[in-house]
């Protein structure tokens, strides 16, 4: 078998991608072969890449795990751009030789890139374990965290760096200043900011993060102030004008930030206008009511992030889990099962359960202004308690399954285990504040493990919000978002994950008796305070006038949706699908059930 | 429904076969009750000869039987189009119409049937049902009497007649009809042949009594308040009840022997099915034995599913327990259930918390309830009527339609609020919003066929006025 692997790594499948690590030959068998990769090491320093290759190439050939050959080999894919092959060879790497720090900081940082954050706190956590006072370990472990909505044990990290390293390196400051602003903790943010950009004046990156913050903290004179500074140095740099483009959309000044995504566009050509741009002028023309164009951008947009290999829909995946939830979740045999006890030591959470982009933000903003309930965001922890469920209950069985356990003897408090999980991480995750009975978790579609919440948490209140799914639709192709397994990467997926779930719902609240309460979005447009007192109502809390203004809550709302809470309550968010009618047209069939189940009509 | 008379048993042979001996066939597969096939033959007769009008009716039988109600009606509407006047159609078209609940047209088919076969007591006994149905007591019974001038020992119109007669009140005489209910053709038998007599009520010592819970849960639990009565007269009873019912018989009369298969009974001298005893009591609207409550609640199951509750419903919030649907195979199901959708002015009570009790098939529209109130669907947990009786205790208020859990509720003397379809089951009489049967139960009927909406709206207000 003479075929190269597809990953294009240049080696034969069968010593790469199909490799039978039984077959390997031992290190002692393969020493011979150490002066050809010392000789490959020498043509790669000296640029002769050709020559470096083929001695890689040779030396793989006969001992696929060499170290030295497999290293040299990923730099050479890597300078050539090829992703795939270099990712390959450099999971060989740490694979073979797992106390590689230097490959396995480089695989954590190439995961890092990719958005995979969960593999790359993988190999992350076993970089600090193969070098616990490693600043570097440290400082992917911040990166890592703040990115995965855990910012509390992000500032950990990065504030370990500062002790290992005793100095204020100003990319770090810069880090850890976004991760601030993250927990919304923005004066602590910008001084960092400054402090960082009086150290280096000259880092992009940093300027970048700043104007980010001064424009999400609504200061949007400061940031612009930060990105002039930036166009002085860098004129015409596409990020500095995107975030201009930004910040002009936020002072409503939509014409000039049109104007901005079109000289950006004009001077990168389609190498520079991403994704990320064609999302933001698709959003600037539908504020501008040109809807048929803003539509052209998303899809655009979308189709785009798909080709530069962006994620895509894990059908099969989320197919296979929901049905297995299905199968788990009936009332037979939840009648079985035990429940955890209520802590009442600790703030209870409320779980604020939707599709990205239904409104859970809104929400979460108008709860969190009552003294009694504080913010916890997007908490990624049902997500990684499902992930940590046969460990800590000792089981052979993955999720659901491996709640099978809790029938044994010795698993009778395996939920209440769970339980206090879920309480330890929110407690070093920094959100709780003093007075507080309840936080808020508004992760969304953690109503696809709303079974497991209510074993963990059976009187927490569950506050589904409900939007008509052709807005859901719209806002989903308008945005990025990796949530519901990278579902949103066309109108159709996000149709059928978005269906999946709302069935999956019904089962559980066919089977269960849960304490939930759907909210429509439309009512809390329309209707807004009978619709808060109707939610702290159900939570049993008393009115507290101040919700109903809350946008003016200070505490910055970190997700995508964080521009449109910090305005009142506007009405053009309502049925705003009808604006995009026509191209709406090919998932219509697939949410029709679903949208007259939720009392709703297509116009 | 009569059955048309059938030639000849068998499976479809491998050979061409002429029409009329598919539809043979087919009818054959309808009086054995196996309407899938006779479906399946009837399509592919109909597919060659759409318009054969034996065949189109009974097509409709069988989609009837199958619960496709309006194909049904369509195809015996097709069938008549085809047939004119043949009285048989418009006999069976009638049931049709009565099971969609198009009174009117019930009726003139009924009608029009009755003078096309004027001999026939059975249109007689059909237009006695639906005149039941359409609240005309006194053309019910007048009807039933007609066909039974005809055919003394017709099952059927005695039953109507006993029906009718319950229904106005004139239970002295309701009751002795009621006793043909066991004679109905397609009656489940109430117990095994046996040699024994059936009890009239006489008082002994010398023997055992065993006593049937027959009919549905309601029955059982509305007619155990007669036990004690029965204990007085036979000190020695045995109890023949399905498991479902056991505790609730025990705590009736804990010293009974139970069985609840028909080989574990123990030798009796007599037997009485529990639905017989208000005959041989005697009862009557004005003396109807009320010792409510009767039945009680585990109080240790009480705590544990009030602790249940204080969890799932809001603090402060009045728990109206509710049901919308009886057990499918119930004759009169389609009509005295409702669907949760209907509930919205209920749940438009502010501070109200629905808690659902619901359970069988229906129960999974709890999961497409979008509502205002908070559903708690509680039926979801409910193991059995000790669990039931718990839950029920822990409720401010129960909202049903009639069930069993309605029963119970007001065997418990909760406060209980009844829906009922227009032409309600006899037992809750006419034009009163009480009954003598349960002091705390409230009764909300439909002021026309079908119309649950002004009901949810009157049990809406109501609620709301506290």
């Amino acid at each position: 078998m003479t075929q190269l692997c597809p990953c294009g790594s240049g080696l034969r499948a069968l010593h790469c991608c199909s490799l039978n690590v039984a077959t390997l030959p031992p290190p002692e068998a393969t020493r011979h072969l150490m002066p050809l990769v010392e000789r490959a090491l020498q043509a790669h320093r000296q640029g002769a890449t050709a020559t470096a290759e083929q001695l890689c190439l040779d030396v793989l050939e006969l001992a696929p795990d060499r170290p030295g050959a497999l290293s040299i080999l990923y730099e050479i894919r890597k300078g050539q751009g090829r992703h795939e092959a270099a990712e390959v060879l450099l999971r060989r790497m740490v694979r073979f030789d797992p106390n590689n720090f230097l490959a396995t900081n480089e695989l954590v940082l190439l995961l890092l890139g990719r958005g995979l954050l969960a593999d790359a706190e993988t190999h992350a956590r076993n970089a600090i374990r193969i070098a616990p006072e490693n600043p570097q370990a440290h400082n992917l472990m911040g990166m890592i965290m703040t990115e995965a909505h855990r910012p509390a044990v992000g500032e950990y990290h990065y504030r370990r760096v500062l002790e290992l390293t005793n100095a204020r390196d100003p990319i770090l400051l810069a880090n850890l200043a976004w991760n601030l602003k993250n927990q919304g903790r923005m004066e602590e943010a910008r001084a960092l900011y400054e402090e960082s950009a009086t150290a280096a004046p000259d880092i992009r990156q940093t300027l970048l993060g700043w104007a980010r913050l001064e424009e999400a903290d609504r200061k949007f004179d400061s940031a612009s102030a930060v990105l002039d500074r930036m166009e002085a140095k860098w004129p015409n740099d596409p990020a500095v004008r995107l975030s201009r483009a930004v910040v002009l959309g936020r002072m409503k000044r939509y014409d000039e930030a049109l104007r901005e995504l079109d000289q950006l566009a004009a001077l990168t050509g389609d190498d520079g206008f991403g994704p990320t741009e064609l999302l933001e002028k698709g959003r600037l023309l539908d504020q501008m009511g040109r809807f048929d164009d803003a539509f052209t951008a998303f899809q655009t947009g979308k189709r785009m992030a798909m080709e530069r290999g962006g994620l895509q829909y894990m059908d099969a995946v989320a197919d296979n889990l929901i049905t297995r939830l299905r199968g788990f979740f009936t009332a037979g045999r939840l009648r079985t099962l035990p429940r955890a006890g209520v802590r009442q030591d600790v703030p209870q959470p409320i779980f604020i359960l939707g599709f990205p982009r239904s409104g859970t933000t809104l929400i979460e903003q108008t709860l969190s202004v009552h003294p009694r309930i504080c913010a916890g965001d997007e908490l990624p922890l049902m997500n990684d308690i499902s992930g940590l469920m046969p460990r800590m209950l000792a089981s052979p069985l993955t999720y659901p399954e491996a709640l099978a356990e809790l029938w044994m003897g010795d698993q009778r408090e395996g939920l209440d285990n769970l339980r206090d999980y879920y309480l330890q991480k929110v407690a070093q995750m920094g959100i709780l504040q003093p007075g507080a009975a309840w936080f808020t978790d508004k992760m969304p579609l953690n109503e696809t493990h709303l079974g497991l919440i209510a074993l963990l948490f059976p009187q927490s209140p569950l506050i589904h919000v409900i939007r008509h799914p052709l807005d859901v639709m719209v806002s989903a192709i308008s945005n990025l978002f990796t949530h519901g397994f990278n579902c949103s990467h066309s109108l159709e997926t996000a149709a059928l994950h978005y269906v999946r779930v709302m069935d999956l719902v019904q089962h559980y609240r066919a089977e269960m008796a849960l304490r939930y309460l759907p909210i429509r979005y439309e009512e809390m447009v329309e209707d807004q305070e009978p619709t808060i007192r109707a939610i702290l109502d159900f939570v049993g809390e008393d009115f507290d006038p101040r919700c109903l203004a809350f946008h003016e809550n200070s505490r910055h709302a970190r997700t995508a949706s964080y521009a449109q809470v910090t305005e009142p309550l506007y009405d053009r968010s309502r049925f705003r699908y009808r604006n995009y009618r026509r191209q709406l047209e090919p998932v219509i069939p697939i949410l029709r059930p679903v949208i007259e189940r939720l009392g709703y009509t297509v116009d | 429904m009569e059955p048309i008379p059938p030639p000849r048993p068998g499976d479809v042979p491998m050979v061409p076969v002429p029409l009329n001996e598919l539809f043979m066939m087919a009818a054959e597969y309808e009086r054995a009750k196996r309407w899938p096939e006779a479906d399946r033959l009837l399509n592919h007769i109909l597919a060659v000869a759409p318009n054969q009008a034996d065949s189109l009716h009974l097509a409709g039988i069988v989609s009837f039987r199958l619960g496709r109600h309006t194909q049904a009606l369509e195809q015996m509407e097709r069938a008549i189009a085809h047939g004119v006047d043949t009285p048989l159609y418009l006999r069976n078209i009638c049931e049709v119409y009565r099971s969609l609940g198009r009174l009117d047209e019930a009726l003139a088919s009924a009608q029009r049937a009755a003078a096309l076969s004027p001999s026939d007591p059975l249109c007689l006994h059909n237009l006695s049902v639906i005149h039941y149905e359409r609240l005309e007591l006194d053309e019910s019974i007048a009807c039933a009497d007609r066909a039974l001038a005809m055919n003394a020992g017709l099952p059927g119109a005695h039953f109507a007649r006993a029906e009718a007669l319950l229904l106005r009140g004139d239970w002295a005489e309701g009751w002795e009809e009621y006793e043909w209910r066991f004679r109905i053709a397609e009656a489940a038998p109430l117990m095994p042949p046996t040699d024994r007599p059936q009890w009239d009520g006489t008082a002994f010592s010398d023997g055992r009594l065993l006593l049937v819970a027959d009919q549905g849960f309601g029955d059982i639990i509305q007619f155990g308040r007669y036990i004690d009565w029965v204990l007085a007269r036979c000190p020695d009873i045995v109890i023949a009840c399905p498991p479902e019912v056991v505790s609730i018989m025990r705590q009736l009369c804990p010293s009974a022997a139970i069985a609840m298969r028909w080989e574990d009974s123990v030798p009796f001298r007599a037997y009485v099915p529990l639905s017989g005893l208000p005959r041989l009591h005697g009862t009557r609207p004005g003396n109807v034995p009320v010792q409510a409550p009767y039945l009680r609640a585990d109080q240790a199951r009480v705590a544990a599913w009030r602790q249940r509750l204080d969890g799932l419903v809001p603090a402060g919030f009045k728990r109206v327990g509710i049901v919308w649907a009886g057990r499918p195979t119930h004759n009169n199901d389609r009509r005295r259930s409702t669907t949760l959708a209907s509930f919205g002015p209920i749940a438009s009570v502010p501070r109200v918390a629905l808690v659902s009790l619901q359970k069988g098939p229906s129960a999974d529209q709890a999961g497409r309830y979008f509502g205002r109130a908070p559903l708690v669907n509680i039926g979801a947990e409910i193991g059995d009527y000790d669990d039931t009786m718990a839950l029920l205790s822990s409720l401010d208020q129960m909202i049903t339609v009639d069930t069993s859990v309605g029963h119970l509720s007001a065997a418990l003397g909760r406060p209980t609020w009844i829906m009922l379809a227009h032409a309600p089951d006899w037992r809750w009489l006419m034009d009163r919003e009480d009954t003598p049967w349960y002091p705390t139960v409230r009764l909300f009927r439909q002021k026309v066929a079908g119309d649950w909406a002004d009901v949810m709206r009157r049990v809406g207000s109501a609620l709301r006025e506290g």
